[in-house]
């Protein structure tokens, strides 16, 4: 048997030949249509089909200066929030078995609240400066996808799932709001240096970095209270090299050997142990760093594995545009 | 025996010629000449449609324009030059303080040694970034005064030094924060921007490394004087 049949091959009657006939006759009636119609009665409108409701108007996400300036003071207020709610639960005055020499971090945590409180409001000075409205609540952003599930997975853990076992609170509350104000500290650095090639003012710049210097030495502060005598990297401690200080300038200065230095009778404290929730360092680069901080807290899952989160600095889903409102109440 | 038959090359020619153009024009030339004449007419029909589009959109880039303000420049302008200049300047000197430091004080811990040496390559990373974004016109030179200001602050016990060293960068990033008030260049801006955060961090280490427990002291309550004065 053959497969072979007569039957024509459907493709031949649509040849380039018909494409083209085709094409022209349906631009040609185009043509005619809109030739036909009444540009007046719709010009700039698109054509429905059909009755509904009408496409509701989106408003325009313009990012100028003012909102990129009440951003920053939304998240200086999310922060100040978070920090009001660590003292109020009285994590930061408890025992850490993780960091046993920590202590009662209140006053210092206390002082960050004042700092970030004084820090949104001269942004939103700024903002209004800049022609924009003042941002008196945290960022709608930062607070629901990254503060509240924190706060929820610390203190109440999670429910089980179908498809995972319940997760109980934290087994050490207190080493996760302290880590939790390393990273809104470093946040709040990012934040404000991340705001300098994006504004156009250079006083905006200015004062937005003036605010940044406090952050960046709250985050070395509470960093060597987590991890004392932590004050540089690893990796920038040997790229400074100590043993090749000993160079080609005068003789007479380059006596020290600076590799074997004198101990001087001090001793370093002891560092916390090392976990899978990475130490703070004082200095965690040489330059301010713009890279996403990575907090992990809370008690792990039946596998063991903690939350973890990237904190980033602002961008366009966390903006607060002019047409945002703090929540009521 | 082209005057009998009475036609003339030159029609013959003609209708030769006439020939060709059907042959160039068959057809599939018609409806191509169609479709070009379709999509004519019918973009002069939709000209209204697309008139309003346009004058709404040049109206609205009007109205943009006269809320929007002028894009910084990235490159640093001439002002900026001279200023991050100074700023490189200045960055040397301090990373000669701490060669200074490091190479005539005795005494260092481990911890004080590998600190001093890694902000004395903080200081150089800095000088070195902002060589390379003003390019040709940098300095390749500290400032002598400043430096002679300093060096004997830069001399005696560890922890004297380790607190002249935190002063020197309280008055590093003030001098920062003068310049950026005045930068008008993204890229300069930025990188300013990078080193004022580093190094606001420094004055904390080196005052907890010198022993100061006061947390006033600790995050620099009060900053130092700008190094570049009022200029």
């Amino acid at each position: 048997m053959s497969n072979e049949t007569n039957l024509p091959i459907v493709s031949a009657s649509f040849d380039r030949r018909g494409f083209f006939r085709i094409g022209g006759l349906t631009v040609a009636t185009g043509a005619i249509i809109a030739a036909c119609g009444n540009p007046a009665s719709s010009a700039g409108e698109v054509g429905r089909v059909g009755t509904g409701a009408t496409q509701p108007t989106l408003l325009d996400p313009i990012v100028d200066n003012s909102v990129l300036l009440r951003t920053s003071a939304s998240i200086e207020w999310s922060i100040a929030d978070a920090y009001q709610r660590m003292l109020d639960a009285g994590n930061l005055a408890g025992t850490s078995a993780t960091l046993p020499d920590l202590g009662d971090q209140s006053d210092l945590v206390s002082g960050f609240l004042d700092q970030h409180r004084k820090a949104a409001e001269s942004f939103n000075a700024l903002a209004q400066e800049a022609g924009g409205e003042a941002w008196t609540c945290g960022n709608p952003r930062l607070d629901s996808a990254f503060l509240d599930p924190i706060f929820a997975r610390v203190e109440d853990g999670a429910a089980a799932t179908d498809t995972a076992k319940e997760i109980p609170p934290s087994d050490d509350a207190t080493r996760d709001m302290i880590n939790l104000v390393v990273t809104l500290e470093l946040l709040s650095a990012a934040t404000s240096q991340a705001l300098v090639p994006q504004v156009t003012e250079p006083s905006f710049r200015a004062e937005a970095m003036r605010l940044a210097t406090r952050s960046a030495r709250q985050s070395a502060l509470v960093s060597l209270r987590i991890n004392p005598g932590a004050y540089v990297t690893q990796t920038d401690a040997q790229n400074a090299n100590p043993a090749a200080t000993t160079t080609t300038v005068a003789a007479t200065e380059t006596t020290q050997d600076i590799a074997a230095p004198d101990d001087g009778g001090t001793t370093a404290p002891a560092a916390p142990p090392q976990t899978e929730i990475p130490l703070p360092v004082a200095i965690p680069s040489q330059y301010g760093s713009l890279a996403p901080t990575i907090y992990i807290g809370g008690a792990g899952d039946e596998n063991g594995v903690r939350l973890k989160l990237n904190f980033e600095t602002p961008s366009l889903n966390s903006f607060v545009y002019p047409f945002d409102a703090c929540a009521e109440g | 025996m082209n005057v009998s038959k009475g036609t003339p090359r030159v029609e013959i020619e003609s209708t030769q010629s006439g020939v060709e153009a059907e042959q160039r024009l068959p057809r599939r030339g018609l409806l191509t000449a169609g479709i070009a004449a379709g999509v004519g007419s019918a973009a002069a029909s939709l000209l209204p449609f697309f008139g309003g589009r346009a004058s709404a959109a040049t109206s609205s880039t009007t109205g943009d324009a006269s809320t929007t303000s002028t894009v910084p420049p990235k490159r640093p302008t001439e002002d900026d030059t001279t200023l991050l200049a100074a700023a490189l300047e200045i960055e040397l000197t301090a990373q000669g303080l701490y060669v200074r430091a490091i190479q005539t004080v005795d005494g260092w811990t481990e911890a004080e040694a590998t600190v001093m040496t890694t902000l004395r390559q903080a200081h150089l990373a800095y000088g070195n970034s902002l060589s390379g974004l003003l390019g040709k016109s940098a300095p390749s030179t500290r400032d002598e005064a400043l430096f002679n200001q300093w060096k004997s602050d830069f001399s005696g016990g560890t922890a004297d030094v380790l607190k002249k060293a935190a002063e020197l960068e309280s008055s590093l990033v003030a001098s920062y924060l003068d310049v950026l008030a005045k930068l008008q260049g993204l890229n300069g801006a930025s990188l300013v921007a990078s080193i004022i955060t580093a190094e606001a961090r420094h004055s904390t280490v080196l005052r907890d490394l010198a022993g100061v427990t006061d947390e006033a002291a600790l995050l620099v309550d009060n900053e130092e004087a700008s190094l570049l004065g009022n200029g």
